[in-house]
């Protein structure tokens, strides 16, 4: 409640700074809307954000409650080569559970992304900096007001970093008159990242290919070469596929992973999922999940998840789901998870 | 009988009204100065989706939009698109977490206008009987019937 106080306050704030900002100008876009960010009059800044509370209760394990993600973006780009982005995440802003009194212990904050954009030409931009890993589609749009379920797929964050610091260059070309986007990236977090992620990259090398096959289909790719900060270091290759169909409200998507390395103890492994999204309404939807994970250090595990999800506005999403499966109490836990997201 | 003649009239009266506005014209309009002549409707849905953020000046694209309740904008979607702007919210929802806006939105024709006449690399479009000497037409786009 304190949080949401917090947020009308903010959004007030804003409001009544932009009537200022309007004057008697053309330009109509000064005013906050909910989901967009706020223009700093014609700065070429943005602030805005997103944030998520959720409450889980896995079958096993104590209930827990968060204000997991409070994120705050910053843009800046006034048109001209060089454009800037960050997103500050302050994780665990607020957090109780079945053995932990409501506070603020868990707070932490991380440099989700930071990045200077150079536009070459049309279908070339460089990136320097921290940006996330193109493996896949969820973990590039992976904020909560953004995706159907409160838990993530496994496969979607499990076998590699789900952050990327150094060089990418990235753009989109015609190809049989569809745009074909790539990525390809070089990562050398341990020498620029100081606030390094959950289990980061030591070094990396990767591409990511998504191609629109017709209005409704696309398809991806994805590959990468990297050494993650851990012991023993170990080189490892993953690659990647995704597909996505949507049709109105209607949504299915799958990405699968599979990652190999060249130590002799560790065991190639994939993973992946298949998502359908059905609208029940024009604001209700029911979301299915399967679920299949080869885990480095135990059985494959499985899980089937059942959601409904309820979005009154594209920026605000309320989720409820249940998660059941088998050799999954590690990555996938069974139980209920409820949560409540917006992009402001 | 009498039904099939109402029927017959209705459909009289009301289709000079449709065929009128389905055949208005929408101009896509750049500055006057700017060095390029003609854009195809593909390169067009690509500038408006901030997927083509260049023109072949090497100039920034900046497209302008009418207010999202504006029937010119309604009409401009659905010929562009298929799609109205509500339905475009998830992709810019998508767009706007990685720090892509959308199109600027303008008061007016008129505010158009003035932008594009006085600004590198804008693009807006305003009705064909309402371009004037500071622009330039890229492209003419016959309006689908409004939704």
């Amino acid at each position: 409640m304190r949080v949401l106080t917090f947020f009308n306050l903010v959004v007030a704030a804003l409001s009544m700074g932009s009537v200022l900002a309007v004057a008697a100008d053309d330009d109509v876009e000064s005013i906050y809307r909910l989901g967009s960010g706020y223009p700093v009059s014609e700065t070429g800044l943005r602030i805005g954000g997103y944030a998520t509370t959720k409450i889980g209760m896995p079958r096993a394990d104590p209930w827990y409650f968060d204000v997991s993600d409070l994120s705050l973006f910053l843009t800046w780009d006034n048109g001209s080569r060089l454009r800037f982005f960050s997103e500050l995440e302050v994780g665990d802003v607020l957090s109780a559970g079945e053995h932990q009194s409501l506070g603020t212990q868990k707070a932490h904050f991380e440099f989700e992304r930071f990045y200077i954009d150079g536009l070459v030409n049309n279908n070339l931009t460089i990136r320097l900096g921290k940006f996330l890993t193109p493996v896949g589609q969820w973990n590039l749009i992976h904020a909560a007001p953004l995706v159907w379920t409160s838990s993530r797929p496994v496969a979607t964050e499990n076998l590699f970093s789900t952050h990327a610091s150094g060089l990418m260059l990235h753009g989109s070309v015609s190809v049989a008159n569809r745009q074909l986007e790539y990525s390809v990236y070089g990562d050398i977090s341990e020498s620029i990242d100081p606030y390094r992620s959950k289990k980061p990259f030591e070094n990396a090398l990767g591409a990511h290919l998504r191609y629109s096959l017709t209005d409704t289909v696309q398809i991806g790719a994805s590959f990468a070469n990297f050494v993650l900060n851990d012991l023993p270091p170990t080189r490892y290759n993953l690659a990647g596929l995704e597909v996505a169909w949507s049709y109105q409200k209607y949504e299915l998507s799958s990405e699968i992973v599979y990652r190999t390395s060249d130590h002799t103890n560790i065991k190639s492994t994939w993973q992946s999922f298949v998502q359908s999204v059905i609208p029940l309404s024009q604001y209700w939807f029911v979301v299915g999940r399967y679920e299949f994970f080869e885990q480095p250090q135990d059985k494959p595990g499985q899980v089937g998840l059942l959601g409904l999800a309820y979005r009154p506005l594209p920026p605000i999403i309320w989720k409820l789901e249940y998660r059941l499966g088998t050799n999954n109490e590690t990555l996938a836990a069974d139980g209920l998870a409820a949560s409540f997201a917006m992009l402001f | 009988m009498a039904m099939r003649i109402a029927y017959a009239l209705l459909v009289a009266i009301l289709l000079p009204w449709f065929s009128a506005r389905a055949a208005e014209p929408l101009a896509i309009i750049t500055a006057a100065a700017n060095p390029l002549d003609t854009l195809s409707l593909d390169d067009l849905k690509l500038v408006y989706l901030r997927k083509s953020q260049m023109d072949t000046e090497g100039n920034r694209w900046l497209p302008l939009n009418m207010p999202v309740t504006d029937s010119l904008r309604r009409d401009f979607s659905l010929a562009l698109f298929s799609l109205l702007p509500e339905e475009q919210e998830d992709y810019w929802s998508v767009q706007y977490f990685n720090g892509i806006s959308p199109p600027k939105v303008m008061a007016s024709e008129e505010a158009i206008l003035r932008f594009v006449a006085s600004t590198t690399g804008s693009i807006g479009y305003v009705r064909k009987q309402k371009v004037d000497n500071r622009v330039k037409v890229l492209l003419l786009i016959t309006l689908p019937t409004a939704k």
